[in-house]
């Protein structure tokens, strides 16, 4: 895989992580939450969506639970775990190293 | 990121058990995977009919377009669960499923011939297991010994009551010693007496081999005392047969001879023999202090106490033998004779084991041809595919890739042939113990975990070997004929070569196979031409057990059987009727006497020599047939002041050669103080020691003491169920207490004897004509292969003149050459196994060279059969058509 792929990839998992911040949701949730968080810029492609799921459930980032959901449907809940929040922050903390270096080289004149 | 060493192992943890999990639970898996997309293509389409105001279906119809296939993200879902290998393998069954199915005549074939092959090993198997390897049904059976006597290597036999009470009183060496005496006698137990067999043992028996009761209690020691209460323990069955249930048994009377014993307790269900005796009544057995050493009759079995090996039981028993030697010397004279553990198994098991191994050996090979048959359809079917291969290289599948497919195939193919072979090996294992040879513990054999496991063996190592050629070429091939071998059909030389090896190697084994059936079928046939002494055609015989209570003395039991005799005598048809104590052919040792020359006494120490030593009626002669050659017959006068014998003819050349036997004198049973025996007369040989035996016999005239129990034999014209039951019916009338077993013609008896070599022959025999077919179709292949492969130049030979006789000339030689390379080997193979056999043939040696010759003439000819037919084909090719397909 190039370095462009894994580059993608970890910023998906770090929005993944952002949206369970505010509690428990199933796919469908995580991925409507990340359109309105995003105001509808972001729609990530479920054939992303799902395997980066996968994976992190696999990282121990989170945890998933067969519950309700709101719409009164079977589903399969997404929860960060502790180890995910620290992932979490040290993820967010990259990102802004990496933003803003992006950032300034775009910016320089 | 600088992780800790142990956080890293925790993660690599988490991740095999998730790996572990995803394999386990696959299908619950891919369920929730698709109902969780399901839930995502829902959710979607609700929200977009409700935010855009779409209709349901066209908001389902947008939802699933967005999503795209569900199947292709439940295929990357399974990829991020590392389950790839997994489906591979699958991948690779099905493209093996479906590459054999394009074959179904190589594929059909592989699978019977494996089928038969991994079947008939596994049946084999699971007798061997039940035979030889299975534990006894007893805890500890490893401590567990058979007590014999012994004088040398060969030679042992039972025990007497004063080498068992000699035993039990050494306390050193079993933590429990016990003894059992088989008989037939009359029981009754509700309703009239019937014999039976019935076996008396002392309660150490049961506590040596660890029995326990399951209703009532076993014998204890006080039971074992003279005079204590008669009592008795019976079988499961016969209790629930006589008196309904075990526990309505105990406390019953059991009439066995006529004198009554008290029902204590009854066996666990399924116990039908202990210590391999078989028997539903089990008296107490009360050994009373001996007169003499003899007689021999008491099998013991000991438990070997705790920490003491076998040898130390047996120099201890040496010792005992030793010490109890000088009691008995007067009648017993062979201070060789020592106490003998042997392993319980081992006494059991017996020659068993022997004919077990020729079993496994004959199979084996058969197994061995199979899958020599198997790997060289194989190869022919690799070289047809190397085209498909090598394309399949240069469309970019790695070597790798390539030999697990051709690995998966030939699994595929062996696996199938053992699941066919295990249905076979369940119905070999019933033809086995239906017409296989007499082995102990045979009838336990099943087909249970550790068989199938053995056949699943098998399986594996025969796809391996099947396989392992066309795999190996693969490394060897390289990319020389990559994309052009289509002229080469015959595959090469080397190809050739391999298969030429394997052709030859089936004749070579089964040439051994054919051996040894031929010498079994000689033994055989020379077995039936074996004189049995008398005619059996028209003799009946069956047995007569009367009660002791009624028949205390010698003048009870002569009136009886004068009235029974005069009863039968009166049957029309019957031309005369006679006792005697011995069963011909085989009387199995039952009346086996050893007796002194007392002009040629043995040396002091040494054992006396033995014989069959049958007690007759002077009507015996007459019935059976057999001839007076000298001297006279009994006389009614011979009541036993001097004793008189008739010895065979057999025995006088045995002991007298080239003299008269007539006047002799023997000291009878060892009893020095007895009166002298005198020879009176030598009558023609009688079988007694199976058909196999010598003719030895001495008779003793019943006169001189009657047995209760006895063989009665009639001579009539006619041998009908309703003669045989009008006979019964008639001894029956004279004495309703006496028990009778059912008629036989003696024919069947006669039978009975060659009934061992006769299994063995015939299943040695079925495996040899496997065998032979086997490596006929295999010869039969190559050669056909060959020709189909060589036609165009067979057609440009006859073209330039061959005639047709030259081409099946060609052919035929040279298949021939094959088969006759196998038989040489195969001869050679055979002529060292063959020592295997020898113990089960008779009247031919085991390297006898006229059976060595027929047999390699019948595998010659059954070979230039299979070669002669493709020699044909290749001699009706025409030249113009071979030629223009060039």
């Amino acid at each position: 895989m190039s370095d462009r792929a894994d580059l993608l990839q970890g910023t998906l998992d770090l929005l993944i992580l952002k949206t369970l911040l505010f509690g428990p949701l199933h796919g469908w949730g995580i991925s409507k939450r990340l359109r309105q968080l995003s105001g509808d810029v972001l729609d990530v492609g479920q054939g992303s969506l799902y395997p980066a799921l996968y994976r992190i459930e696999e990282r121990g980032w989170v945890s998933a639970e067969w519950g309700t959901s709101p719409e009164g449907r079977r589903a399969k809940f997404y929860a960060l775990t502790a180890l995910g929040r620290r992932q979490f922050a040290a993820e967010r903390a990259e990102w802004r190293v990496f933003a803003t270096a992006v950032d300034q080289v775009l910016e320089a004149t | 990121m600088r992780d800790s060493l142990a956080l890293r192992a925790r993660r690599l943890a988490r991740r095999v058990a998730w790996r572990l999990r995803a394999l386990v639970r696959r299908d619950a898996l891919d369920r929730e995977v698709r109902e969780e997309f399901q839930l995502h293509v829902d959710l979607e389409a609700e929200d977009l009919a409700r935010t855009r105001g779409m209709t349901p279906a066209e908001a389902r119809r947008r939802a699933r377009v967005a999503f795209g296939g569900m199947d292709r993200f439940e295929e990357e879902h399974r990829d991020a669960r590392g389950m790839r290998w997994v489906d591979d393998l699958a991948s690779d069954a099905r493209y093996a499923v479906r590459a054999l199915r394009r074959t179904p005549g190589f594929t059909l074939s592989s699978i019977v011939i494996l089928a038969l092959g991994i079947g008939a090993t596994t049946a084999v198997f699971g007798g061997v297991n039940a035979v030889l390897i299975a534990r006894l049904p007893y805890a500890h059976d490893e401590q567990l010994v058979r007590i014999y006597e012994q004088d040398a290597p060969t030679r042992r036999w039972s025990l007497s009551i004063a080498d068992l009470l000699a035993v039990e009183s050494d306390h050193h060496t079993f933590s429990a010693v016990g003894g059992v005496r088989r008989r037939v006698a009359p029981v009754a137990a509700a309703g009239d007496p019937q014999s039976r067999p019935i076996a008396a043992a002392t309660s150490g028996f049961f506590r040596a081999l660890g029995t326990r009761a399951a209703a009532g209690r076993l014998m204890d020691a006080s039971d074992d005392r003279v005079g204590a209460p008669p009592v008795v323990v019976l079988s499961d069955a016969f209790a629930t047969q006589a008196y309904g249930s075990a526990a309505a048994a105990l406390g019953r009377s059991v009439l066995i001879d006529g004198h009554g014993f008290t029902v204590i307790g009854v066996l666990p269900v399924g116990v039908q023999q202990l210590a391999a005796v078989r028997a539903d009544v089990w008296p107490a057995l009360q050994p009373a202090q001996p007169s003499r050493r003899g007689p021999f009759g008491i099998l013991a079995v000991g438990r070997l106490a705790d920490g003491v090996s076998a040898d130390a039981a047996q120099r201890n028993l040496a010792a005992l033998s030793a010490r109890i030697f000088p009691i008995w010397q007067a009648g017993f004279q062979d201070s060789a004779a020592k106490l003998t553990p042997v392993s319980l198994r081992r006494s059991i098991i017996g020659d068993g084991a022997s004919t077990m191994g020729i079993l496994a050996g004959g199979v084996g090979l058969v197994l061995l041809i199979a899958i020599a048959n198997v790997a060289s359809l194989m190869l022919v079917r690799a070289t047809g595919r190397r085209r498909e291969l090598s394309l399949r290289t240069v469309l970019g599948a790695t070597r790798a890739r390539l030999v697990r497919l051709l690995v998966t195939e030939s699994l595929v193919l062996t696996m199938v042939g053992a699941a066919a072979g295990v249905v076979v090996g369940v119905a070999g294992l019933s033809l086995l113990r239906a017409v296989g040879p007499y082995v102990p513990r045979l009838a336990e054999a099943r087909l249970d975990g550790r068989a199938m496991a053995f056949a699943v063996a098998v399986a594996m190592v025969s796809g391996i070997v099947v396989g392992a050629y066309p795999v190996l070429s693969l490394f060897h091939a390289g990319q020389a004929d990559a994309a052009g071998g289509g002229r080469t059909v015959g595959g090469g030389r080397r190809v050739h070569a391999v298969r030429s090896a394997f052709v030859a190697a089936q004749f070579a084994l089964a040439l051994p196979l054919l051996a040894g059936a031929g010498l079994l079928m000689t033994t055989f046939l020379r077995l039936q031409h074996v004189d049995p002494g008398f005619e059996p055609d028209h003799l009946v015989t069956l047995d007569v057990a009367l009660p002791s209570a009624g028949y205390a003395n010698d003048a009870a039991i002569a009136s009886y059987w004068r009235r029974a005799s005069a009863r039968i005598s009166a049957i029309p048809g019957v031309g005369g009727a006679a006792i005697s104590t011995a069963m011909s052919p085989n009387d199995e040792g039952n009346n086996e006497n050893n007796f002194d020359l007392v002009d040629r006494p043995v040396d002091a120490g040494t054992a006396q020599p033995t014989s069959p030593w049958p007690s007759v009626t002077n009507e015996y002669f007459a019935t059976m047939g057999v001839r007076l050659i000298e001297g006279r017959l009994f006389e009614p006068t011979d009541t036993g002041a001097a004793p008189v014998v008739v010895v065979s003819r057999a025995w006088a050349d045995h002991y007298y050669p080239g003299q008269d036997a007539v006047g002799r004198q023997l000291i009878s049973g060892g009893c020095t103080s007895c009166p002298h025996t005198t020879v009176v007369g030598v009558v023609a040989d009688v079988k007694y020691s199976g058909l196999r035996g010598s003719g030895d016999a001495v008779y003793s005239p019943a006169t001189e003491g009657w047995f209760r129990t006895m063989h009665v034999f009639v001579r009539t014209s006619a041998t009908s169920d309703g003669q045989l039951r009008t006979i019964r019916d008639e001894l029956q009338a004279v004495d309703r207490s006496a028990s009778l077993s059912t008629p036989a013609v003696m024919t069947e008896t006669v039978y009975e004897d060659v009934a061992q070599p006769r299994h063995l022959m015939t299943l040695l025999g079925l495996f040899a004509a496997a065998a032979l077919g086997l490596a006929a179709v295999g010869i039969f292949g190559m050669l056909s292969y060959t020709v189909a492969a060589r036609r165009q130049e067979i057609g440009v030979r006859m073209a330039l003149g061959a005639r047709a006789g030259m081409v099946v000339g060609m052919i035929v030689r040279r298949g021939m050459a094959y088969a006759a390379m196998g038989a040489g080997v195969g001869l050679v193979v055979a002529a060292a196994g063959a020592r295997l056999l020898a113990g089960q043939l008779y009247g031919v040696t085991a390297a006898d060279p006229a059976t060595l010759a027929e047999v390699t003439a019948l595998l010659l000819a059954v070979a230039l059969a299979a070669c002669w037919l493709p020699a044909r084909r290749a001699a009706q090719v025409d030249p113009a058509r071979a030629i223009r397909t060039e």
